[in-house]
């Protein structure tokens, strides 16, 4: 009977949940996995979630998963950074597939979202994709609010700079 | 407020996590300074374009593993958790009601424009306009936005127009209607779409009713605390202007 209400509580987050995932990890198959994961804990957790928003509870479950699964990968703290300088990919060696995504608009924001460090990354999807509060967000991340609200701020003026917003002519059309 | 205390506040206000002073002072502040208007505007502009990148959904393997994985352990559920979970129903039921019926981003559309419609009631900040005219109303929004907000007075219809102003949707900026019923308010939030939807959204949170339409590339979002009846009655008669 709990499996009917979990169906009914986080399962319409599983989209959600592979979002967020995507983003984090950058890769379909390694997303996929990771929900996975997230969701057998999920599972198992599931009587500790009271009235909790459900959405932020699958949301901090992916991304513990998704954090030991990297630091049990890497056995370094450094893949991941928590004071956002952490490694970023290879800026200049994008392949042909990137390559071409960045001849459009939707793939140039794409791709400088992807080389934005993880925690403004996650800030950045979180507010703008997800449409969570900062208060939810820092439920989600464990940090402070004030935390979100200077992660989200470097975030986007990161993206401002290689994207420099007042310059594209998609704006005056839609 | 100067341009310094902007910097600090940008986000928190494209964001609207500023308290309501702040982002009044704020507004005062971009209505003399143009430098300030554009970093704001380049705000709105780059939440739409983080928006406009298109949304992961999990593939349909996953969904059918995930979905796999519960009904194993429906056998092995017990009496216990079975308590638990009654009691979930009851706290995150209604909540997740609202959820499972629309779609994500119409919630969460929804949670925001009922909690515009509250914050311009509480602040009494309903207007940057005052008129019942709506040749005065259209023109005031010429240069305040990107789009031109289409104004009709609906007086003869019992809804008069009485304002408009400023206001933000999902992070972008709208045009906010006032209408009147006898003591109730109505505001109507209108921007630019490129969605296509037909017919007429219903919606209730809190106790507001909301109707939300596509039309000629605008989406219009009405909320009241008007009855069901009457804010119907409002959405059909501004529909058919």
């Amino acid at each position: 009977m709990a499996s009917r209400v979990f169906e009914e509580t986080v399962l319409p987050h599983l989209d959600a949940a592979f979002n967020y995932a995507r983003w984090l990890t950058r890769n379909d198959a390694e997303a996929e996995d990771v929900v996975q994961d997230a969701c057998v804990r999920a599972i198992r957790f599931f009587p500790s979630l009271r009235d909790e928003d459900a959405r932020g509870w699958l949301f901090a479950i992916v991304r513990n998963t998704w954090f030991s699964r990297v630091s049990r990968r890497t056995g370094a703290a450094n893949a991941l950074s928590l004071d956002g300088n952490g490694v970023d990919p290879a800026d200049g060696a994008l392949d042909p597939e990137a390559r071409l995504l960045q001849q459009n608009v939707v793939g140039r924001v794409r791709a400088a979202i992807e080389q934005l460090p993880v925690d403004f990354r996650e800030a950045l999807v979180l507010r703008e994709i997800e449409g969570m509060s900062y208060k939810e967000i820092a439920s989600v991340v464990r940090v402070p609010i004030g935390t979100v609200m200077s992660r989200l701020a470097r975030a986007r003026d990161r993206l401002s700079a290689v994207l420099k917003p007042s310059s594209l002519p998609m704006e005056r059309v839609r | 407020m100067r341009c310094d205390d902007l910097e600090r506040d940008l986000d928190a206000y494209v964001d609207r996590e500023l308290s309501t002073d702040s982002a009044a002072a704020l507004r005062e502040h971009l209505a003399t300074c143009a430098a300030c208007r554009l970093r704001v505007a380049d705000r709105h502009v780059l939440g739409r374009l983080v928006r406009s990148v298109p949304y992961h959904d999990a593939p349909d393997r996953l969904h059918a593993r995930v979905a796999g994985r519960v009904q194993r352990v429906r056998f092995v559920s017990h009496v216990l958790t079975w308590a638990a979970a009654a009691a979930l129903v009851v706290s995150v039921g209604g909540a997740l009601l609202l959820r499972s019926t629309a779609s994500r981003d119409d919630a969460a559309t929804v949670e925001d424009v009922v909690d515009s419609h509250v914050r311009s009631l509480m602040a009494e900040h309903l207007f940057d306009v005052r008129s019942t005219d709506q040749h005065t109303v259209k023109p005031w929004f010429l240069g305040k936005l990107d789009f031109s907000p289409p104004v009709v007075d609906l007086a003869s219809a019992g809804f008069p127009l009485v304002g408009g102003r400023l206001d933000y949707v999902s992070g972008r900026p709208a045009a906010a209607l006032v209408y009147e019923r006898q003591k109730h308010t109505i505001n109507v939030f209108i921007c630019p779409t490129s969605e296509i939807r037909l017919g007429m959204t219903e919606r209730s949170l809190r106790g507001f009713h909301v109707r939300h339409w596509v039309r000629d590339g605008m989406a219009f979002w009405a909320v009241a605390d008007l009855n069901d009846a009457e804010l119907t009655e409002f959405a059909r008669a501004l529909q058919a202007t």
